[in-house]
C-alpha cells in the first residue's frame, strides 16, 4: 500500500526533483544510524583499547603538589582534578568501568531474563503464571531504589554492581523475551516443528530463540543508555565503583563539591556520560525503527 | 396493607438489582480483580523488602549501643528492639503494625515512623506533583507545535534538543541547573526546602530546581511520545480524514480531534512513569538537601534503620503498583471495549 502510494507520488512530480529528494532521504537515513554507529565504536575504541596505547597517566595515585591543574597543562590535556589525577585518563578508565557494566548487565539479563522470558512464554500454563509473578514483585520496583537496596547488601565493587543492575535488567528483558515468544508460538512453522517431531528443547533453541533474537539485542541496546545511567546514580552516591577508582558517577559526585570554583570537572564527566547515552539511545532507536521496517 | 409491603418488597428489590448492577458491572468486576491481583503483590513486595534488609551485613543492635558497648549491653539492646525473635516473627509483628498504623521508631533518631513520614511525604509529594505538571505544561504545546508541521523546522529542532536532553541523567541535569541559576547567576537558591508555611514564593524558589531537574528530561519523553502519536493520527486515521472533508481546519483538527485522541496514551505514559519519578526523587533530593522521603531513605539504608527502609522501600514500590492500576481502571472507563474483556 504505502509503496503503491509512493510510486503514484512519484508519477506526478518531475522525475529530477523526486531522485533529488529520494538521493538525500537515502543518505540521511544512512547517517542516522552510521554516525551514532561510529560513535559508538570510537568509545568502545577509546575506552578499552585506548588505555594501552594511549601515553596516559595512572588515573588514581596522582600528587596533591598536582592538584587543580587547569586544562591544557604538559602532560595533562584536560587538567588534573583536586587530588592531582589526570582527568582525560579518569574519563577514559571511568568509561571503561561504565561501559564494562553495561554490557555484562545487559548479557546477563539477554541470557538469563531471555531465557526466563521464552521458557515461560513457550510453555505457558501454571509455570509462566508462577514465573512471571515472581518478576512482576522485582518490576514493580522503581530501578534506582531496588539498586541501592541490592548494592547495599553486596557492598560497592564492580561486579556486585553489575549483580545489582541485573536486578532490573533480567525482568525487563524477561518480559519482552516472552511476549516476543507469545507472538511466535502459535504460528505455523512452530507446529511444523513440533509435527515433525522436534522435541521442546530443540523446537525452543532452534526455532523460537533466533526468532526472537534481534527484538532482544535491539532492547539491549535501547538499555545500555538506562543500564549506564543508573550506574552513574549508584557510584554518585557512593554505592557503585568505590573510590578511588574512577567512574563518571563518582568523578561527578567529586566535581560537585568544588562545582562554583571549578564546573569544568563537573562538566567532562557530565559530557561523556551524555555522549555515551545519545550515541546508544540513537543507535538502538534508529536500529529499532529499521526493523520495524519504517 | 398489601399494598405497602408489595411496594416495599418491589423497591428493596430494585434497590438489590441497582447495588447488583453497580457490583455485578464489567467495571467493578475489573477493579475487583486488579485488586486481588496487586494485594499479594504488595505482600509479596513487603517479604522481599523485609528480607533484603536481613541480609543487609552489619548488626543493627551493636550499632545502636555503640561501639564500646559491652556483649551484655548488645544482647540487652539486642531484646529490647525485638531482633532475638525469629524473623517470620518479626515480619508478621511488622505487618500487623503496618495495618493497624503503628510502623515503630526510627533507630537513629528515636522519633516514631509515623510522624517521619508525616513530615517527609508532602516534600517528595509536591515535587513530584510539580514535576509531573510543569512537564506537562511544557510537553502538550511543543508537541502540538512540531505535529502541526512534521519536518518543518520547529518540529526538527525540538526533535534534536529533546533527544539530546532525554540523554541527560537527573543528577547531571540538577548539577547543570545548580551551575547555571544558582552559581553563575544567583537567581535561586542551590539546596534546602523552604516550608509552605514561610510563604508560597519562598517554598516555590525553593523546589524549583528539583523541579526543573525531576521535570525537563520528563517533558522531552513525552513531547516525543505525543508529537509522534498525533503525526500518526494525522496520517492515518480516518476520523481526520472525516473531520478535514467536513471543513474543520487543520489546527482544530490537530487540537480537537487528535489530541483528544492522543492524551488517552499519554495520559497511560504519565501512569506508568510515576513509579520511576518517585524513585527518581531519591537523588535529587539528596542533590538538593530537600528533606523527603528519598533523603529519608537513603540514610535509612547507610545507618541500617530497619523501620524506616522498610517503609521507605515499601511505599516507593506500592505506589508504582497503585499507579499501574489506576492506569488500568482508567483505561476500562474510557474504553467498553476493555471493559468487557474484547481485548
Amino acid at each position: 500500500m504505502a509503496i503503491a502510494d509512493a510510486s503514484i507520488g512519484a508519477a506526478l512530480v518531475p522525475s529530477d526533483a523526486v531522485s533529488r529528494n529520494e538521493r538525500w532521504a537515502r543518505i540521511r537515513r544512512r547517517l542516522v544510524v552510521w554516525v551514532p554507529a561510529g560513535s559508538v565504536t570510537f568509545l568502545l575504541l577509546l575506552c578499552f583499547v585506548g588505555p594501552f596505547v594511549l601515553p596516559l597517566p595512572s588515573p588514581i595515585g596522582g600528587s596533591v603538589l598536582d592538584s587543580g591543574l587547569p586544562p591544557g597543562t604538559a602532560g595533562h590535556p584536560l587538567g588534573t582534578d583536586v587530588n592531582g589525577n589526570d582527568v582525560l585518563s579518569r574519563l577514559i578508565y571511568g568509561g571503561r568501568a561504565s561501559l564494562t557494566i553495561a554490557i555484562a548487565t545487559n548479557v546477563i539479563g539477554l541470557v538469563v531474563g531471555g531465557g526466563i522470558g521464552a521458557v515461560s512464554g513457550f510453555l505457558g500454563g501454571k509455570a509462566d503464571t508462577v514465573i512471571m509473578r515472581a518478576l512482576d514483585v522485582l518490576i514493580a520496583f522503581p530501578s534506582l531504589v531496588l539498586t541501592i537496596a541490592i548494592a547495599q547488601i553486596l557492598g560497592p565493587s564492580v561486579p556486585n554492581t553489575i549483580l545489582a543492575l541485573s536486578a532490573f535488567s533480567v525482568p525487563a528483558v524477561a518480559r519482552i523475551a516472552r511476549s516476543a515468544t507469545l507472538k511466535i508460538a502459535n504460528m505455523p512453522f512452530i507446529q511444523a516443528a513440533e509435527l515433525s517431531g522436534s522435541t521442546t528443547w530443540r523446537t525452543l533453541t532452534r526455532h523460537v530463540v533466533p526468532n526472537i533474537t534481534p527484538q532482544m539485542l535491539n532492547f539491549a541496546l535501547l538499555g545500555m543508555g538506562i543500564v549506564i545511567v543508573t550506574e552513574g546514580a549508584l557510584s554518585f552516591l557512593g554505592m557503585g565503583i568505590p573510590a578511588p577508582a574512577p567512574s563518571w558517577g563518582n568523578m561527578i559526585f567529586e566535581g560537585q563539591q568544588s562545582l562554583s570554583a571549578t564546573p569544568l570537572l563537573v562538566l567532562w564527566p557530565s559530557l561523556a556520560l551524555l555522549v555515551t547515552v545519545l550515541s546508544f539511545n540513537m543507535l538502538g532507536e534508529n536500529v529499532r525503527d529499521e526493523m520495524s521496517g519504517r | 396493607m398489601t399494598t405497602t409491603v408489595a411496594t416495599t418488597s418491589i423497591r428493596t428489590e430494585e434497590r438489590a438489582s441497582l447495588l447488583g448492577r453497580v457490583l455485578g458491572s464489567p467495571l467493578a468486576r475489573l477493579i475487583a480483580r486488579r485488586i486481588l491481583i496487586a494485594t499479594p503483590l504488595l505482600l509479596a513486595i513487603s517479604i522481599l523488602v523485609f528480607a533484603m534488609l536481613e541480609a543487609i551485613p552489619g548488626d543493627p543492635a551493636r550499632n545502636q549501643a555503640g561501639m564500646d558497648a559491652t556483649e551484655e549491653q548488645v544482647e540487652a539492646v539486642r531484646k529490647q528492639m525485638g531482633l532475638d525473635r525469629p524473623a517470620v516473627e518479626r515480619y508478621l509483628t511488622w505487618l500487623g503494625g503496618f495495618v493497624t498504623g503503628n510502623l515503630g521508631r526510627s533507630s537513629v533518631s528515636e522519633q516514631p515512623v509515623t510522624s517521619l513520614l508525616a513530615e517527609r511525604m508532602p516534600v517528595t509529594i509536591e515535587l513530584v506533583a510539580l514535576a509531573f505538571l510543569v512537564s506537562l505544561a511544557i510537553a502538550i504545546p511543543v508537541a502540538l507545535l512540531a505535529a502541526r508541521k512534521p519536518g518543518g523546522v520547529f518540529d526538527r529542532v525540538v526533535m534534536v534538543i529533546s533527544m539530546t536532553l532525554l540523554a541527560v541523567p537527573n543528577y547531571v541535569m540538577a548539577l547543570l541547573l545548580v551551575l547555571v541559576f544558582a552559581v553563575t547567576l544567583r537567581s535561586l537558591p542551590a539546596i534546602g526546602y523552604v516550608s509552605l508555611d514561610d510563604g508560597l514564593l519562598a517554598n516555590l524558589r525553593s523546589v524549583t530546581l528539583p523541579v526543573l531537574a525531576l521535570a525537563i528530561p520528563l517533558a522531552c519523553f513525552y513531547a516525543r511520545f505525543l508529537r509522534g502519536d498525533l503525526v500518526e493520527q494525522m496520517n492515518s486515521a480516518d476520523y481526520v480524514e472525516t473531520a478535514r472533508a467536513k471543513g474543520v481546519t487543520p489546527w482544530k483538527v490537530l487540537w480537537g480531534h487528535a489530541f483528544r485522541n492522543s492524551s488517552f496514551g499519554l495520559l497511560t505514559l504519565v501512569g506508568l512513569n510515576i513509579g520511576g519519578l518517585v524513585g527518581g526523587t531519591v537523588i535529587v533530593e539528596q542533590i538538593f538537601s530537600m528533606p523527603g522521603l528519598g533523603v529519608l531513605m537513603l540514610q535509612g539504608v547507610m545507618s541500617r534503620d530497619t523501620a524506616v527502609v522498610q517503609i521507605c522501600v515499601f511505599i516507593f514500590a506500592a505506589v508504582a503498583v497503585l499507579a499501574n492500576l489506576v492506569v488500568d481502571v482508567m483505561y476500562a472507563v474510557l474504553d467498553p471495549r476493555i471493559r468487557y474483556g474484547h481485548r
